[in-house]
Protein backbone atom coordinates (compact mmCIF):
# COMPACT_ATOMS: atom_id res chain seq x y z
CA UNK A 1 0.00 0.00 0.00
CA UNK A 2 1.32 3.42 -0.97
CA UNK A 3 1.65 5.64 2.09
CA UNK A 4 1.52 9.43 1.98
CA UNK A 5 2.46 11.73 4.84
CA UNK A 6 0.92 15.22 5.13
CA UNK A 7 2.28 17.79 7.59
CA UNK A 8 0.60 21.15 8.22
CA UNK A 9 -0.04 23.07 11.42
CA UNK A 10 -3.56 23.90 10.27
CA UNK A 11 -5.90 20.92 10.83
CA UNK A 12 -8.45 22.22 8.29
CA UNK A 13 -5.85 22.06 5.54
CA UNK A 14 -5.16 18.46 6.49
CA UNK A 15 -8.81 17.46 6.35
CA UNK A 16 -9.36 19.07 2.97
CA UNK A 17 -6.28 17.31 1.54
CA UNK A 18 -7.46 14.05 3.06
CA UNK A 19 -10.78 14.51 1.22
CA UNK A 20 -8.98 15.29 -1.98
CA UNK A 21 -6.75 12.22 -1.81
CA UNK A 22 -9.31 9.73 -0.51
CA UNK A 23 -10.57 8.56 -3.93
CA UNK A 24 -6.98 7.67 -4.93
CA UNK A 25 -6.90 4.79 -2.46
CA UNK A 26 -3.57 5.70 -0.89
CA UNK A 27 -2.99 5.39 2.82
CA UNK A 28 -2.87 9.01 3.98
CA UNK A 29 -1.35 9.96 7.34
CA UNK A 30 -1.80 13.52 8.60
CA UNK A 31 0.21 15.33 11.27
CA UNK A 32 -0.40 18.83 12.60
CA UNK A 33 3.02 19.16 14.22
CA UNK A 34 6.57 18.33 13.30
CA UNK A 35 7.31 16.26 16.41
CA UNK A 36 4.64 13.66 15.78
CA UNK A 37 5.41 13.67 12.06
CA UNK A 38 8.97 12.69 12.97
CA UNK A 39 7.46 9.86 15.00
CA UNK A 40 5.55 8.75 11.92
CA UNK A 41 8.80 8.47 9.99
CA UNK A 42 9.98 5.83 12.44
CA UNK A 43 6.91 3.68 11.96
CA UNK A 44 6.07 3.90 8.29
CA UNK A 45 7.81 4.00 4.97
CA UNK A 46 6.36 6.79 2.90
CA UNK A 47 6.29 7.17 -0.83
CA UNK A 48 5.56 10.90 -0.64
CA UNK A 49 5.87 13.48 2.13
CA UNK A 50 4.06 16.81 1.72
CA UNK A 51 4.92 19.53 4.20
CA UNK A 52 3.73 23.06 4.86
CA UNK A 53 6.50 25.66 4.90
CA UNK A 54 5.80 27.87 7.89
CA UNK A 55 5.08 25.97 11.10
CA UNK A 56 5.52 26.92 14.77
CA UNK A 57 8.42 24.75 15.95
CA UNK A 58 10.36 24.05 12.77
CA UNK A 59 9.93 25.16 9.21
CA UNK A 60 8.93 22.68 6.57
CA UNK A 61 12.31 22.68 4.88
CA UNK A 62 14.07 21.72 8.09
CA UNK A 63 11.54 18.96 8.59
CA UNK A 64 12.00 17.67 5.06
CA UNK A 65 15.75 17.65 5.58
CA UNK A 66 15.21 15.29 8.50
CA UNK A 67 12.84 13.22 6.44
CA UNK A 68 15.40 13.00 3.66
CA UNK A 69 17.95 11.60 6.05
CA UNK A 70 15.55 9.04 7.45
CA UNK A 71 13.81 8.03 4.26
CA UNK A 72 15.91 9.04 1.28
CA UNK A 73 13.58 7.34 -1.18
CA UNK A 74 10.45 9.24 -0.12
CA UNK A 75 9.62 12.07 -2.51
CA UNK A 76 9.40 15.46 -0.83
CA UNK A 77 6.91 18.20 -1.65
CA UNK A 78 6.35 21.63 -0.11
CA UNK A 79 2.87 23.14 0.02
CA UNK A 80 3.26 26.74 1.09
CA UNK A 81 1.20 29.89 1.46
CA UNK A 82 4.41 31.85 1.56
CA UNK A 83 5.59 31.70 -1.99
CA UNK A 84 8.62 33.94 -1.60
CA UNK A 85 11.86 33.27 -3.40
CA UNK A 86 13.96 32.62 -0.33
CA UNK A 87 11.75 29.85 0.97
CA UNK A 88 11.60 28.29 -2.45
CA UNK A 89 15.36 28.36 -2.97
CA UNK A 90 15.89 26.95 0.50
CA UNK A 91 13.46 24.14 -0.20
CA UNK A 92 15.14 23.18 -3.43
CA UNK A 93 18.73 23.45 -2.28
CA UNK A 94 18.51 22.17 1.25
CA UNK A 95 15.73 19.62 1.20
CA UNK A 96 15.91 18.73 -2.49
CA UNK A 97 12.17 18.86 -2.85
CA UNK A 98 10.56 17.42 -5.91
CA UNK A 99 7.98 20.20 -6.30
CA UNK A 100 7.06 23.42 -4.59
CA UNK A 101 3.28 23.88 -4.58
CA UNK A 102 1.57 27.04 -3.42
CA UNK A 103 -1.59 27.68 -1.43
CA UNK A 104 -4.32 28.12 -2.49
CA UNK A 105 -3.63 25.03 -4.52
CA UNK A 106 -5.19 23.53 -7.59
CA UNK A 107 -6.68 20.14 -6.69
CA UNK A 108 -5.81 18.60 -10.01
CA UNK A 109 -2.23 19.79 -9.82
CA UNK A 110 -1.77 18.41 -6.31
CA UNK A 111 -3.09 14.98 -7.25
CA UNK A 112 -1.12 14.86 -10.50
CA UNK A 113 2.07 15.92 -8.75
CA UNK A 114 1.67 13.29 -6.05
CA UNK A 115 0.97 10.67 -8.70
CA UNK A 116 4.10 11.46 -10.63
CA UNK A 117 6.06 11.57 -7.37
CA UNK A 118 4.78 8.08 -6.58
CA UNK A 119 5.89 6.88 -10.01
CA UNK A 120 9.37 8.18 -9.36
CA UNK A 121 9.37 6.67 -5.90
CA UNK A 122 8.44 3.30 -7.31
CA UNK A 123 11.17 3.58 -9.91
CA UNK A 124 13.67 4.40 -7.21
CA UNK A 125 12.58 1.47 -5.08
CA UNK A 126 12.57 -0.90 -8.03
CA UNK A 127 15.94 0.35 -9.08
CA UNK A 128 17.27 -0.29 -5.61
CA UNK A 129 15.81 -3.80 -5.60
CA UNK A 130 17.39 -4.59 -8.94
CA UNK A 131 20.64 -3.13 -7.77
CA UNK A 132 20.50 -5.32 -4.66
CA UNK A 133 19.78 -8.36 -6.78
CA UNK A 134 22.71 -7.61 -9.04
CA UNK A 135 24.91 -7.06 -6.01
CA UNK A 136 24.01 -10.40 -4.38
CA UNK A 137 24.49 -12.21 -7.65
CA UNK A 138 27.84 -10.54 -8.11
CA UNK A 139 28.84 -11.54 -4.59
CA UNK A 140 27.83 -15.13 -5.25
CA UNK A 141 29.85 -15.18 -8.43
CA UNK A 142 32.82 -13.75 -6.66
CA UNK A 143 32.59 -16.36 -3.89
CA UNK A 144 32.43 -19.13 -6.44
CA UNK A 145 35.40 -17.72 -8.29
CA UNK A 146 37.39 -17.48 -5.10
CA UNK A 147 36.58 -21.05 -4.19
CA UNK A 148 37.83 -22.16 -7.57
CA UNK A 149 41.03 -20.19 -7.13
CA UNK A 150 41.55 -21.72 -3.72
CA UNK A 151 41.06 -25.25 -5.03
CA UNK A 152 43.35 -24.54 -7.90
CA UNK A 153 46.05 -23.29 -5.53
CA UNK A 154 45.72 -26.35 -3.31
CA UNK A 155 45.59 -28.86 -6.13
CA UNK A 156 46.89 -27.34 -9.31
CA UNK A 157 44.96 -28.51 -12.30
CA UNK A 158 41.94 -29.67 -10.35
CA UNK A 159 39.61 -27.05 -11.77
CA UNK A 160 40.59 -28.00 -15.25
CA UNK A 161 39.87 -31.73 -14.86
CA UNK A 162 37.53 -32.80 -17.59
CA UNK A 163 35.04 -35.52 -17.13
CA UNK A 164 33.26 -37.80 -19.45
CA UNK A 165 29.48 -38.05 -19.61
CA UNK A 166 29.53 -40.95 -17.11
CA UNK A 167 31.78 -39.03 -14.69
CA UNK A 168 35.05 -40.75 -15.39
CA UNK A 169 38.13 -38.54 -15.53
CA UNK A 170 39.51 -37.76 -18.92
CA UNK A 171 43.22 -37.38 -19.28
CA UNK A 172 44.03 -34.71 -21.81
CA UNK A 173 46.93 -35.06 -24.11
CA UNK A 174 48.14 -31.55 -24.53
CA UNK A 175 50.02 -31.30 -21.19
CA UNK B 1 -2.75 89.26 13.17
CA UNK B 2 -2.54 91.89 10.48
CA UNK B 3 0.07 93.64 12.62
CA UNK B 4 2.28 90.58 12.71
CA UNK B 5 5.78 91.18 11.44
CA UNK B 6 7.04 89.25 8.42
CA UNK B 7 9.32 86.93 10.42
CA UNK B 8 6.29 85.89 12.45
CA UNK B 9 4.33 84.70 9.43
CA UNK B 10 7.47 83.10 8.09
CA UNK B 11 7.70 81.16 11.27
CA UNK B 12 4.07 80.17 10.95
CA UNK B 13 4.76 78.97 7.46
CA UNK B 14 7.75 77.01 8.67
CA UNK B 15 5.62 75.48 11.39
CA UNK B 16 2.93 74.54 8.95
CA UNK B 17 5.48 72.94 6.68
CA UNK B 18 7.04 71.08 9.55
CA UNK B 19 3.64 69.82 10.60
CA UNK B 20 2.94 68.70 7.05
CA UNK B 21 6.27 66.90 6.85
CA UNK B 22 5.54 65.19 10.13
CA UNK B 23 2.17 64.01 8.87
CA UNK B 24 3.71 62.71 5.71
CA UNK B 25 6.32 60.83 7.68
CA UNK B 26 3.59 59.31 9.80
CA UNK B 27 1.67 58.31 6.74
CA UNK B 28 4.64 56.79 4.97
CA UNK B 29 5.70 54.85 8.04
CA UNK B 30 2.17 53.52 8.14
CA UNK B 31 2.26 52.54 4.49
CA UNK B 32 5.62 50.88 4.99
CA UNK B 33 4.21 48.96 7.91
CA UNK B 34 1.22 47.89 5.86
CA UNK B 35 3.50 46.81 3.03
CA UNK B 36 5.56 44.75 5.44
CA UNK B 37 2.40 43.19 6.77
CA UNK B 38 0.90 42.48 3.38
CA UNK B 39 3.09 39.42 2.92
CA UNK B 40 2.07 38.07 6.30
CA UNK B 41 -1.59 38.79 5.64
CA UNK B 42 -1.41 37.05 2.28
CA UNK B 43 -0.15 33.99 4.08
CA UNK B 44 -3.02 34.19 6.55
CA UNK B 45 -5.54 34.41 3.75
CA UNK B 46 -4.00 31.82 1.43
CA UNK B 47 -4.42 29.08 4.01
CA UNK B 48 -8.19 29.33 4.47
CA UNK B 49 -8.78 30.12 0.81
CA UNK B 50 -6.75 27.02 -0.03
CA UNK B 51 -8.83 24.59 1.98
CA UNK B 52 -12.21 26.22 1.37
CA UNK B 53 -11.60 26.08 -2.35
CA UNK B 54 -10.52 22.47 -2.26
CA UNK B 55 -13.45 21.56 -0.01
CA UNK B 56 -15.86 23.03 -2.54
CA UNK B 57 -14.50 20.68 -5.14
CA UNK B 58 -14.88 17.70 -2.80
CA UNK B 59 -18.42 18.89 -2.09
CA UNK B 60 -19.12 18.84 -5.81
CA UNK B 61 -18.02 15.24 -6.12
CA UNK B 62 -20.09 14.27 -3.05
CA UNK B 63 -23.14 15.89 -4.62
CA UNK B 64 -22.53 14.14 -7.92
CA UNK B 65 -22.54 10.85 -6.03
CA UNK B 66 -25.66 11.71 -4.08
CA UNK B 67 -27.50 12.71 -7.25
CA UNK B 68 -26.49 9.42 -8.79
CA UNK B 69 -28.39 7.81 -5.96
CA UNK B 70 -31.47 10.05 -6.08
CA UNK B 71 -31.67 9.85 -9.88
CA UNK B 72 -31.61 6.08 -9.63
CA UNK B 73 -34.75 6.18 -7.49
CA UNK B 74 -36.77 6.66 -10.70
CA UNK B 75 -34.90 4.28 -12.95
CA UNK B 76 -33.75 1.46 -10.68
CA UNK B 77 -35.62 -1.79 -11.14
CA UNK B 78 -35.18 -3.05 -7.61
CA UNK B 79 -34.40 -1.87 -4.13
CA UNK B 80 -31.27 -3.97 -4.20
CA UNK B 81 -29.75 -2.04 -7.06
CA UNK B 82 -30.38 1.19 -5.14
CA UNK B 83 -28.68 -0.31 -2.13
CA UNK B 84 -25.76 -1.30 -4.28
CA UNK B 85 -25.33 2.29 -5.46
CA UNK B 86 -25.58 3.54 -1.90
CA UNK B 87 -22.84 1.15 -0.87
CA UNK B 88 -20.78 2.09 -3.86
CA UNK B 89 -20.69 5.81 -3.16
CA UNK B 90 -19.65 5.28 0.45
CA UNK B 91 -22.82 6.98 1.63
CA UNK B 92 -22.06 6.76 5.35
CA UNK B 93 -18.73 8.46 4.90
CA UNK B 94 -20.13 11.24 2.73
CA UNK B 95 -22.98 11.81 5.13
CA UNK B 96 -20.64 12.13 8.07
CA UNK B 97 -17.96 14.13 6.30
CA UNK B 98 -20.37 16.69 4.83
CA UNK B 99 -20.92 18.21 8.26
CA UNK B 100 -17.20 18.59 8.87
CA UNK B 101 -16.59 19.88 5.38
CA UNK B 102 -19.18 22.62 5.79
CA UNK B 103 -18.14 23.55 9.31
CA UNK B 104 -14.48 23.80 8.36
CA UNK B 105 -15.23 25.81 5.25
CA UNK B 106 -17.40 28.20 7.22
CA UNK B 107 -14.55 28.61 9.68
CA UNK B 108 -12.22 29.43 6.80
CA UNK B 109 -14.51 32.09 5.40
CA UNK B 110 -14.95 33.61 8.86
CA UNK B 111 -11.20 33.78 9.16
CA UNK B 112 -10.86 35.66 5.88
CA UNK B 113 -13.68 37.98 6.86
CA UNK B 114 -12.01 38.78 10.18
CA UNK B 115 -8.70 39.53 8.54
CA UNK B 116 -10.26 41.80 5.95
CA UNK B 117 -12.28 43.78 8.45
CA UNK B 118 -9.24 44.02 10.72
CA UNK B 119 -7.27 45.45 7.82
CA UNK B 120 -10.02 48.00 7.29
CA UNK B 121 -10.20 48.91 10.96
CA UNK B 122 -6.49 49.12 11.04
CA UNK B 123 -5.88 51.33 8.07
CA UNK B 124 -8.53 54.06 8.49
CA UNK B 125 -6.22 56.52 6.82
CA UNK B 126 -8.83 59.23 6.44
CA UNK B 127 -9.75 59.24 10.15
CA UNK B 128 -7.71 62.08 11.52
CA UNK B 129 -9.91 63.35 14.32
CA UNK B 130 -10.18 62.48 17.97
CA UNK B 131 -13.22 60.33 18.68
CA UNK B 132 -14.25 58.10 21.57
CA UNK B 133 -13.10 54.61 20.64
CA UNK B 134 -12.99 51.09 21.99
CA UNK B 135 -9.32 50.41 22.70
CA UNK B 136 -9.84 46.69 23.21
CA UNK B 137 -11.46 46.28 19.83
CA UNK B 138 -8.54 48.20 18.32
CA UNK B 139 -6.10 45.80 19.97
CA UNK B 140 -8.04 42.80 18.65
CA UNK B 141 -7.99 44.19 15.09
CA UNK B 142 -4.29 44.84 15.37
CA UNK B 143 -3.70 41.32 16.67
CA UNK B 144 -5.55 39.94 13.70
CA UNK B 145 -3.39 41.92 11.34
CA UNK B 146 -0.08 40.93 12.94
CA UNK B 147 -1.10 37.42 13.91
CA UNK B 148 1.17 35.92 11.31
CA UNK B 149 4.21 37.71 12.74
CA UNK B 150 3.37 36.66 16.27
CA UNK B 151 2.03 33.16 16.24
CA UNK B 152 5.31 31.51 15.40
CA UNK B 153 7.18 33.52 18.02
CA UNK B 154 4.98 33.74 21.05
CA UNK B 155 1.88 32.84 22.88
CA UNK B 156 -0.23 35.95 23.25
CA UNK B 157 -2.24 36.34 26.42
CA UNK B 158 -4.74 39.09 27.09
CA UNK B 159 -5.62 40.47 30.49
CA UNK B 160 -8.22 43.06 29.65
CA UNK B 161 -9.83 45.24 32.29
CA UNK B 162 -13.06 47.18 31.82
CA UNK B 163 -12.22 50.28 29.86
CA UNK B 164 -14.24 53.40 29.18
CA UNK B 165 -14.28 54.71 25.61
CA UNK B 166 -11.04 56.61 25.02
CA UNK B 167 -10.97 59.82 23.08
CA UNK B 168 -8.27 59.17 20.51
CA UNK B 169 -7.38 58.67 16.87
CA UNK B 170 -7.84 54.93 17.00
CA UNK B 171 -5.95 54.12 13.80
CA UNK B 172 -2.89 55.79 15.30
CA UNK B 173 -3.22 53.97 18.60
CA UNK B 174 -3.53 50.73 16.64
CA UNK B 175 -0.33 51.62 14.89
CA UNK B 176 1.48 52.13 18.19
CA UNK B 177 0.20 48.79 19.48
CA UNK B 178 1.31 47.14 16.27
CA UNK B 179 4.82 48.60 16.56
CA UNK B 180 5.11 47.36 20.12
CA UNK B 181 3.82 43.88 19.26
CA UNK B 182 6.13 43.49 16.28
CA UNK B 183 9.10 44.72 18.34
CA UNK B 184 8.19 42.24 21.06
CA UNK B 185 8.06 39.36 18.57
CA UNK B 186 11.40 40.43 17.08
CA UNK B 187 12.97 40.44 20.56
CA UNK B 188 12.06 36.80 21.16
CA UNK B 189 14.64 34.28 20.01
CA UNK B 190 12.79 30.97 19.93
CA UNK B 191 9.33 30.98 21.37
CA UNK B 192 8.10 33.14 24.22
CA UNK B 193 5.19 34.96 25.65
CA UNK B 194 3.61 38.32 24.95
CA UNK B 195 1.16 39.68 27.50
CA UNK B 196 -1.22 42.48 26.71
CA UNK B 197 -2.84 44.14 29.69
CA UNK B 198 -5.33 46.98 29.87
CA UNK B 199 -6.81 48.72 32.88
CA UNK B 200 -8.38 51.94 34.00
CA UNK B 201 -6.51 54.09 36.50
CA UNK B 202 -8.43 57.20 37.51
CA UNK B 203 -9.12 59.14 34.35
CA UNK B 204 -6.39 57.46 32.35
CA UNK B 205 -6.29 54.16 30.57
CA UNK B 206 -3.20 51.93 30.73
CA UNK B 207 -2.07 49.55 28.01
CA UNK B 208 0.88 47.28 28.75
CA UNK B 209 2.70 45.08 26.31
CA UNK B 210 5.20 42.77 27.92
CA UNK B 211 7.45 40.22 26.30
CA UNK B 212 9.86 37.51 27.44
CA UNK B 213 12.46 38.56 24.87
CA UNK B 214 16.10 39.59 24.95
CA UNK B 215 15.54 42.84 26.85
CA UNK B 216 17.26 46.18 26.19
CA UNK B 217 20.70 47.12 27.52
CA UNK B 218 21.25 50.19 29.73
CA UNK B 219 23.17 51.86 26.91
CA UNK B 220 20.36 51.43 24.44
CA UNK B 221 17.34 52.09 26.59
CA UNK B 222 17.80 55.85 26.47
CA UNK B 223 18.07 55.82 22.72
CA UNK B 224 15.22 53.58 21.59
CA UNK B 225 12.80 56.48 21.05
CA UNK B 226 15.27 58.32 18.80
CA UNK B 227 14.35 58.31 15.14
CA UNK B 228 16.43 55.81 13.16
CA UNK B 229 17.86 54.12 16.23
CA UNK B 230 17.79 50.42 15.52
CA UNK B 231 19.78 47.35 16.47
CA UNK B 232 18.22 45.32 13.68
CA UNK B 233 20.02 44.43 10.47
CA UNK B 234 19.46 46.57 7.39
CA UNK B 235 16.16 45.73 5.79
CA UNK B 236 14.70 44.46 9.04
CA UNK B 237 14.25 47.69 10.92
CA UNK B 238 14.26 51.38 10.07
CA UNK B 239 14.31 52.50 13.68
CA UNK B 240 11.20 54.63 13.22
CA UNK B 241 8.66 52.46 15.02
CA UNK B 242 9.20 53.73 18.53
CA UNK B 243 9.94 57.33 17.63
CA UNK B 244 6.65 57.58 15.76
CA UNK B 245 4.86 55.77 18.54
CA UNK B 246 6.30 58.32 20.96
CA UNK B 247 5.06 61.18 18.78
CA UNK B 248 1.61 59.70 18.52
CA UNK B 249 1.26 59.18 22.26
CA UNK B 250 2.59 62.67 22.93
CA UNK B 251 -0.01 64.11 20.58
CA UNK B 252 -2.62 62.24 22.59
CA UNK B 253 -1.33 63.89 25.77
CA UNK B 254 -0.29 60.49 27.06
CA UNK B 255 2.94 58.85 28.16
CA UNK B 256 4.91 55.87 27.00
CA UNK B 257 7.39 54.21 29.37
CA UNK B 258 9.60 51.19 29.23
CA UNK B 259 11.06 48.77 31.73
CA UNK B 260 13.47 46.12 30.67
CA UNK B 261 15.78 43.46 32.07
CA UNK B 262 18.44 41.94 29.81
CA UNK B 263 17.73 38.32 29.11
CA UNK B 264 14.36 38.51 30.87
CA UNK B 265 12.10 40.73 28.84
CA UNK B 266 10.65 44.14 28.27
CA UNK B 267 7.44 45.91 29.19
CA UNK B 268 6.11 48.99 27.40
CA UNK B 269 3.42 50.96 29.19
CA UNK B 270 1.15 53.48 27.51
CA UNK B 271 -1.01 55.81 29.58
CA UNK B 272 -3.74 57.69 27.72
CA UNK B 273 -6.20 60.21 29.11
CA UNK B 274 -9.74 58.96 28.57
CA UNK B 275 -10.76 62.50 27.66
CA UNK B 276 -8.56 64.93 25.79
CA UNK B 277 -8.04 68.23 27.59
CA UNK B 278 -9.83 71.00 25.69
CA UNK B 279 -7.29 73.19 23.98
CA UNK B 280 -7.97 76.91 24.68
CA UNK B 281 -8.51 77.80 21.01
CA UNK B 282 -10.93 74.90 20.66
CA UNK B 283 -13.50 76.14 23.12
N1 LIG C 1 10.37 44.74 23.07
C1 LIG C 1 11.66 45.00 22.82
N2 LIG C 1 12.63 44.19 23.30
C2 LIG C 1 13.94 44.43 23.05
N3 LIG C 1 14.37 45.49 22.31
C3 LIG C 1 13.47 46.32 21.80
C4 LIG C 1 12.07 46.14 22.02
N4 LIG C 1 11.41 47.13 21.39
C5 LIG C 1 12.35 47.90 20.81
N5 LIG C 1 13.58 47.43 21.05
C6 LIG C 1 14.86 48.00 20.59
O1 LIG C 1 14.61 49.33 20.19
C7 LIG C 1 15.08 49.53 18.84
C8 LIG C 1 14.23 50.57 18.16
O2 LIG C 1 12.88 50.08 17.96
P1 LIG C 1 12.00 50.71 16.82
O3 LIG C 1 10.69 50.04 16.86
O4 LIG C 1 12.02 52.19 16.95
O5 LIG C 1 12.78 50.36 15.51
P2 LIG C 1 13.00 48.94 14.83
O6 LIG C 1 12.05 47.97 15.42
O7 LIG C 1 14.44 48.62 14.92
O8 LIG C 1 12.61 49.24 13.34
P3 LIG C 1 11.14 49.52 12.75
O9 LIG C 1 10.19 49.48 13.90
O10 LIG C 1 11.23 50.86 12.13
O11 LIG C 1 10.92 48.45 11.77
C9 LIG C 1 15.03 48.17 18.22
O12 LIG C 1 15.93 48.04 17.15
C10 LIG C 1 15.42 47.28 19.40
O13 LIG C 1 16.81 47.24 19.58
MG1 LIG D 1 9.94 48.28 15.53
Amino acid sequence: MIKIQLVDDEPNILSSLRRLLKPQGWEVHTYDNVESALGGLLEHNYAVIVSDYQMPTADGVTYLQFAKQRQPDAMRLVLSAHGDRTSMIKAINQAEVYRYLSKPWNDYEVVATIKSAIDLYQLKVENRQLQNEVDTQKAMLRAREQELLRLEAENPGITRVQRDADGSVLISNND
Amino acid sequence: MSKAAIPQSEQEMMNARLEQARRQLLQSEKLAAIGQLAAGVAHEINNPVGYVYSNLQSLESYLTDLFRLTDAVDSADSLDSLKAIKQNIDYEFVRHDLKDLLAESREGIERVKTIISAMKDFSHIEEEEFKPADIQRGIESTLNVVNNELKYKAEVTREFGDLPPVECIISQINQVVMNLLVNAAHAIDDFGEIRIRTREAGDTVIIEIEDTGRGISQDNINRIFEPFFTTKPIGKGTGLGLSLSFNIIEKHNGRIDVESALGKGTCFRIALPAKQPRAPEDS
